[in-house]
């Protein structure tokens, strides 16, 4: 199983670059418009987003077994479109609820906490939009076919990919109201555009 | 009229220093503008764009209008790119696939700047980096910032130049923008991030495609795509319409001020370059008129109720020419030095070292496609004369 969970490691810390690419674009505004100077509330925000990716793997390390066993070996194409769709709700939604983090100026509905876990919704749905690493790695897993081993491999591809988006918490230290304004604004660029895609992927999807 | 132009040339004590600035300006743009256009092209262009340059530099100097003659200059550079850009895609001598690859344009070092660094890793990992390198490009931008900084915004952009341009027909604004400088103005700072991350996510130049405005012909949208095809030329019509009829109903510059990510990238990198527009304490009187012109919503209130200049300057000089006391100079970092009022000492003046510097590199930027433009122009008035 260390070598699956290696393999899964070299997958992802060799090609963990097009991780990055896809969920930056996602994690960076958030961080911008949510992060503060106190590293501590950043790396939370990290780890939420870490985590929303790793039960999106976790359930895909699954869904890619069953689909080996099933012989196959093809995913839906509405898959990504889907998921880049609902990236957009979600940012987008959180902006409309949350103004500026000023109670009483943003939406009048009112929302439990537990469904305000933005970066961890953002993280799963970035987790499952499918980028050329991640075919690579459903690839072996379908032909490994194995629960098991499907759990160390994402693991291991997953551990990797995330030192790759690591970096994306460095500059946060230097937050002041003026970039959390940018930050809010550049997740509703961000938003409209994965709405866009979204909507013209799955108009070619189904 | 009359009157000026009499004072003006019998200024002796600044006329010589004047000829001698001109000349300073001349020598290195015909020099840089020569090798530029090569041999392919007549001597003349070259030498006339040099000269118009060389024009601009006397009668700044000599007049000490710093905004007005930039003004001549720039919008003459911006029109000329809009010329010779233009009539290249009527001719098809530009081929549009080349837009499928990170262009070669200032504003596109910005928003794609992982994508070239991206791009020289490869380059560099193939063993060809002398062949093809945007890490060239990257240093060229490096020494740009370094010479003039956020000048480049209003003294060599060729869309600043037709912003600027627009923003000083009308004399009145129509439409007060207040309020939206206050909501908007970091919005290009967004957009940045937005683009720098999206074009590396697609390895596309994702402003080029979708918001260029100067792009705006169907030969370079999305062919595969209907629905695309049709956002991108809606947004394409959008950042025209902020480019020119944003400055003639706002006689602000709309487009750099809400819209440009090279606006945001140069404010924040503009920080090397010692050139900074400061407000003299003792002179102002805090009446504001700086505030009403300045095009680019760079002067915002300061913690002593005084005009405070942020990083969106341009060093246009608007706002020194608006300032009924003189409360407002150019400065290297900030400090006072060279304030001589007449004669060759002027000459080390902080405002000449900027005007020089910018005046080259903008006429050296400008050689890239202004001599090209005056024939261009040159061969359509003359088919235009031989067909009569």
């Amino acid at each position: 199983m260390l070598s699956i969970l290696s393999e899964g490691f070299i997958l992802g810390l060799s090609t963990g670059f097009y991780c990055l690419t896809s969920c930056l674009p996602a994690l960076v505004p958030y961080l911008l418009s949510e992060g503060d100077k106190v590293w501590k509330t950043n790396f939370d925000i990290f780890l939420e987003f870490l985590s929303g990716r790793f039960i999106a793997y976790f359930l895909f390390a699954v869904v890619s077994t069953l689909i080996g066993k099933a012989y196959k070996p093809y995913l839906p194409h509405w898959v990504a479109p889907l998921a880049m769709l609902l990236t957009a709700i979600a940012m987008l939604a959180f902006l409309f609820t949350s103004r500026g983090g000023h109670p009483g100026k943003g939406c009048a509905m009112q929302f439990s906490p537990f469904y305000k876990r933005i970066p961890l919704a953002l993280g799963f749905m970035t987790g499952i939009n499918v980028c050329p690493p991640f075919i690579a790695a459903f690839v072996r897993l379908v032909e490994l076919s194995d629960m098991t081993a499907g759990m160390f491999y994402f693991t291991g591809f997953f551990t990797a990919t995330s030192i790759l988006i690591l970096p994306a918490i460095a500059p946060t230290p230097f937050m002041n109201d003026r970039l959390k304004n940018i930050g809010r604004m550049t997740l509703a660029i961000a938003g409209v555009w994965y709405l866009l895609l979204g909507i013209k992927g799955l108009a070619a999807a189904l | 009229m009359k009157i000026h132009v009499k004072s003006y040339l019998t200024d002796r004590e600044n006329f010589l220093p004047a000829v001698a600035f001109c000349v300073a300006v001349f020598g290195p743009v015909a020099f840089f503008s020569r090798r530029i256009t090569g041999v392919g092209l007549n001597a003349f262009y070259p030498a006339a764009w040099s000269a118009f340059t060389a024009l601009a530099a006397f009668f700044i100097f000599y007049t000490r209008r710093v905004s007005f003659y930039r003004r001549i200059f720039f919008s003459g550079l911006a029109l000329s790119f809009l010329v010779h850009f233009k009539l290249s895609l009527l001719s098809k001598i530009f081929d549009s696939s080349c837009f499928k690859d990170t262009p070669f344009c200032h504003i596109a070092i910005a928003s794609s700047f992982f994508n070239y660094m991206y791009q020289q890793y490869l380059a560099l990992m193939s063993g060809d980096w002398r062949l093809w390198g945007p890490l060239s490009l990257a240093f060229a931008w490096l020494f740009f910032t370094l010479v003039i900084g956020r000048a480049w915004c209003s003294w060599a952009c060729f869309y600043g130049g037709i912003d600027d341009g627009l923003s000083s027909l009308p004399k009145k604004a129509l439409v007060k923008t207040g309020a939206l400088a206050g909501k908007f103005r970091d919005f290009p700072a967004a957009l940045l991030i937005f683009l720098l991350l999206i074009s590396l996510a697609y390895m596309l130049p994702v402003y080029c495609l979708w918001l260029c405005p100067l792009k705006m012909t169907s030969a370079f949208l999305d062919p595969g795509d209907a629905l695309i095809r049709k956002v991108q030329l809606g947004l394409m019509l959008f950042a025209l319409v902020i480019l020119l009829a944003g400055p003639l109903l706002t006689k602000k510059r709309t487009f750099c001020s809400f819209l440009c990510p090279f606006g945001a990238w140069q404010a924040f990198w503009g920080r090397l370059n010692p050139f900074r527009v400061v407000v003299d304490e003792g002179k102002c009187n805090a009446c504001w008129e700086c505030f009403d012109s300045c095009p680019m919503f760079a002067i915002r209130a300061g913690h002593d109720g005084k005009p405070e200049v942020s990083a969106y300057c341009n060093l246009c000089g608007e706002c020194l020419a608006a300032c009924p006391s003189g409360g407002l100079r150019y400065s290297v970092f900030g400090m006072k030095v060279g304030d001589v009022k007449t004669g060759f000492g002027r000459l080390l003046n902080p405002e000449s070292f900027l005007v020089f510097s910018a005046l080259v590199t903008g006429g050296t930027f400008g050689a890239l496609f202004a001599p090209a433009a005056l024939k261009d122009i040159f061969d359509i008035l003359l088919r235009i004369a031989t067909s009569y």
